[in-house]
């Protein structure tokens, strides 16, 4: 049987193909995993890494059909994170067949990376999307030329529209163990040392030399690719490496590397000029009208600042009622239905108490966070999706460099004034793991609304008349505490060098709906289902720790009480060591609003005052019980300390580890008692009191 | 004359990218790389980072990353 027969055989039996879409970042790789699957495509990240991955199943001519979405890059290089992913994605993981998407207005840069992916061998095709737009800017395309020049299928195709997509993939099947035999040719310099590491290989016994294509690994031995060396145990003093390169570097200097970089970037210059013609002349386009707005040196900030406030004002005018709404039925018909069922069948009073406090109360406070969570990751996904992002991680960069972060920090932060926990899922937006972390930890210190009962309720006690000074001198102690944090951090954990900032800023466009739809909800649902179990359970433990043991009198004989007593003396040098605070503190570690409540609880307050307003028997109860200065240090510790149960989920979800949690509790933790220590004790110091 | 010296409105020619390993390979790979043509757009307010314009794409650097842009035939 001869060896296409054997191939259209193995075809026929291959039931399953693994697709991988590769591509340049905004190619329309999201919108092609939208046109083929339907909405059923979800959204992960990829094992032991916090990048997102997006991927789906579906039918096609009865076979069934598994395609991922691969981060968007530029090269394959072992410098970045994204791009090595998606190469040992290539090269481990080896899927079917590639499915290398490229923009029609931006040929040459997108084939730096096609020819990359060429020299890998595997099995690939060719998708040119944006037909359309290239069709605008008065561009045309010699397909069958590029095909025949690139020796792989290219198909074109116009995503949003849906146009091209079943020949593409009909074209990508077809591909399936098809190797791709590398047409572009290098100097003869390069297939000098090709042939000579070839020889090698043939002796070579590392068992990990079969996982690599030849030629993509002889390319990478004369790049000096620090991914393979390490990989292999190479080195530039190794035989395979000094002597097959030594002619190379002899005439074009050490730096291999660049020079085979330079001469793909030669490749695909005539390349596109071949096949690439232009034939008028494009004049100023959308992007650059609504740019000399949203980047103007002085409109820029200003369109930011109003952008930010209309996505705060929405999601809390959406968002809150909904809140509301939802907590006053958990608080109260719903606690109403318990009774009304349970009480006549006679259980007893802790179930009752249990399911009421306890789960009702604790699903109650997880869904309450969800309108917010949910409004504002689609309007981060908004911002991606239509390119605005970039531009206003540029007019933030600066800002935030000084700091020694990325620009794409700032909505982050900026949303974690609103609430930790979006703002915490935000950092999604950063590429580099280091930047992520180290916002992600920094977020906590960002004053959110949860926080802002306490200071209602002991400024208007303690401060009635410089309030608004209070609260500001709160706020900004948070964002001092932030920095200087971030500047310790830097020097220990993450001494890594920032990244860099580098960075297209892509076209604008008009996101799919579609897609920011299932894109919000597949991201919101993780903190649903995932923090949301976590929150309950905790909810119970608190509930349990609170009315156990049984029969207690006081709340201070609970275990939580005992465990309140146990651990006051901690908070004794900061001015407020009673059990009534601490018990108040720790309930404040499910969610900050509790800090009130708990409080308002144990002052006595009637059931109906839960919420925890300024009451005068509040004021009395803490006028006795603090001083203004005890106050104040009070006040910055719950701003401080600790983020809140369903923060330190949020972490976990976005950093991929519990550790990171525990670290956010010890510098929190930390953090919340250095500076109240030194705030009450200087106060005291300095005669205040 | 480096990038990082050059104004909104001005474009020249790439005489060569210097730098470090990473910085280098990063900007060679988002096609800023020698005898290529490239204008300068926009910065941002504080001066930097600022906005080129190279081939049909734009792209921002930071000053420190521009540094490493040596340019040539700048108008």
């Amino acid at each position: 049987m001869n060896k296409e027969g054997t191939h259209r055989q193995s075809l026929i039996y291959q039931k399953e193909i693994n697709v991988a879409l590769v591509g340049n970042p905004n190619t329309g790789k999201t919108t092609i995993i939208n046109a083929l699957a339907g909405m059923n495509w979800h959204v992960g990240n990829w094992p032991g890494v916090t990048v997102e991955k997006k991927s789906a199943s579906f039918n096609f001519q009865g076979r069934t059909i598994n395609i991922f979405d691969l981060p968007g890059i530029y090269s394959l290089s072992p410098h970045n994170e994204e791009e090595l992913i998606v190469r040992n994605h290539l090269l481990f993981e080896r899927p079917d067949v590639v499915i290398n998407v490229i923009d029609a207005a931006n040929l040459e840069r997108n084939l730096y990376l096609t020819i990359q992916l060429l020299e890998m061998e595997i099995p690939m095709v060719t998708a040119i999307n944006m037909m359309d737009e290239a069709k605008k800017l008065s561009l045309e395309i010699d397909i069958s030329k590029l095909a025949d020049y690139l020796g792989c299928p290219v198909f074109p195709i116009v995503a949003v529209r849906k146009e091209g997509l079943h020949d593409l993939l009909i074209g990508a099947i077809e591909k399936v163990n098809v190797p791709n035999i590398p047409k572009v040719s290098y100097d003869i310099e390069i297939e000098k040392s090709i042939r000579m590491i070839f020889d090698f290989f043939t002796h070579m016994k590392n068992p990990r030399l079969s996982h690599y294509p030849k030629f993509w690994l002889a390319l990478k031995i004369i790049e000096g690719d620090v991914a393979v060396f390490r990989d292999l145990a190479l080195s530039a003093q190794s035989a395979i490496v000094y002597s097959t390169t030594k002619n190379l570097r002899q005439i074009y200097g050490e730096d291999l590397e660049s020079h085979l970089v330079d001469m793909r970037h030669g490749l695909v210059s005539s390349l596109s000029h071949t096949v690439l013609k232009k034939t008028k002349v494009s004049k100023k386009n959308l992007t650059g009208k609504i740019d000399a707005i949203a980047l103007n040196r002085f409109w820029g900030p200003f369109f930011f600042l109003v952008i930010m406030w209309l996505i705060f004002k929405i999601t809390f005018d959406l968002s809150s009622p909904i809140s509301d709404g939802l907590e006053r039925f958990f608080f109260g018909p719903l606690h109403n239905v318990v009774d009304f069922i349970l009480s006549p069948i006679g259980a007893s009073e802790w179930i009752i108490s249990l399911i009421k406090d306890g789960i009702i109360d604790g699903t109650g406070s997880v869904l309450s966070f969800v309108p917010s969570i949910f409004t504002m990751m689609f309007f981060i996904s908004f911002l991606e999706g239509t390119g605005y992002m970039a531009r206003a991680a540029f007019l933030m960069d600066r800002l935030m460099h000084s700091i020694g972060l990325h620009g794409k920090s700032f909505i982050p932060f900026l949303l974690g004034f609103g609430c930790n926990v979006p703002a915490i899922y935000a950092t999604k937006t950063l590429e580099s793991k280091r930047d992520k972390t180290l916002t992600a930890l920094l977020i906590p210190f960002m004053s959110c609304g949860a926080r802002l009962p306490i200071y209602i309720v002991f400024t208007s006690t303690f401060f009635p008349h410089s309030a608004a000074y209070v609260l500001l001198s709160l706020y900004l102690l948070g964002i001092v505490s932030a920095i200087l944090t971030g500047y310790a951090l830097r020097k220990t954990l993450f001494r890594q060098d920032a990244s860099l900032f580098v960075m297209e800023l892509p076209p604008y466009r008009w996101p799919m709906l579609s897609i920011l739809w299932r894109q919000t909800w597949e991201r919101g649902k993780h903190f649903l289902f995932k923090a949301g179990t976590y929150i309950v359970i905790i909810s119970i433990v608190i509930w349990f720790l609170l009315h156990f043991p049984n029969g207690i009198e006081q709340k201070k004989d609970s275990f939580l009480g005992q465990l309140g007593t146990f651990v006051s003396p901690i908070f004794a040098p900061l001015g407020f060591g009673t059990w009534e605070t601490s018990v108040s503190l720790i309930s404040g570690m499910v969610a900050k609003e509790t800090v009130i409540s708990t409080m308002a609880e144990i002052y006595g307050l009637s059931e109906d005052n839960k919420k925890g307003n300024e009451s005068r028997e509040v004021k009395n109860q803490l006028k006795r019980a603090f001083t203004p200065l005890s106050a104040y240090s009070f006040m910055i510790f719950s701003l401080l300390y600790i983020p809140c149960m369903v923060a330190l989920f949020s972490i976990r979800q976005e950093l991929g580890s519990w550790k990171w949690s525990f670290l956010s509790i010890i510098i929190h933790g930390c953090a919340g008692w250095i500076i109240s220590l030194t705030i009450y004790q200087g106060g005291r110091i300095l005669g205040i009191s | 004359m480096t990038l990082a010296e050059m104004k909104p409105g001005q474009s020249g020619r790439i005489a060569c990218v210097v730098g470090k390993g990473t910085i280098r390979r990063r900007l060679m790979d988002m096609g800023i790389i020698c005898g290529v043509e490239l204008k300068v757009l926009k910065v941002a307010p504080l001066n930097d980072p600022l906005e080129i314009k190279i081939k049909d794409y734009n792209i921002a650097l930071r000053l420190e990353e521009a540094r490493n842009i040596l340019m040539e035939d700048v108008k």
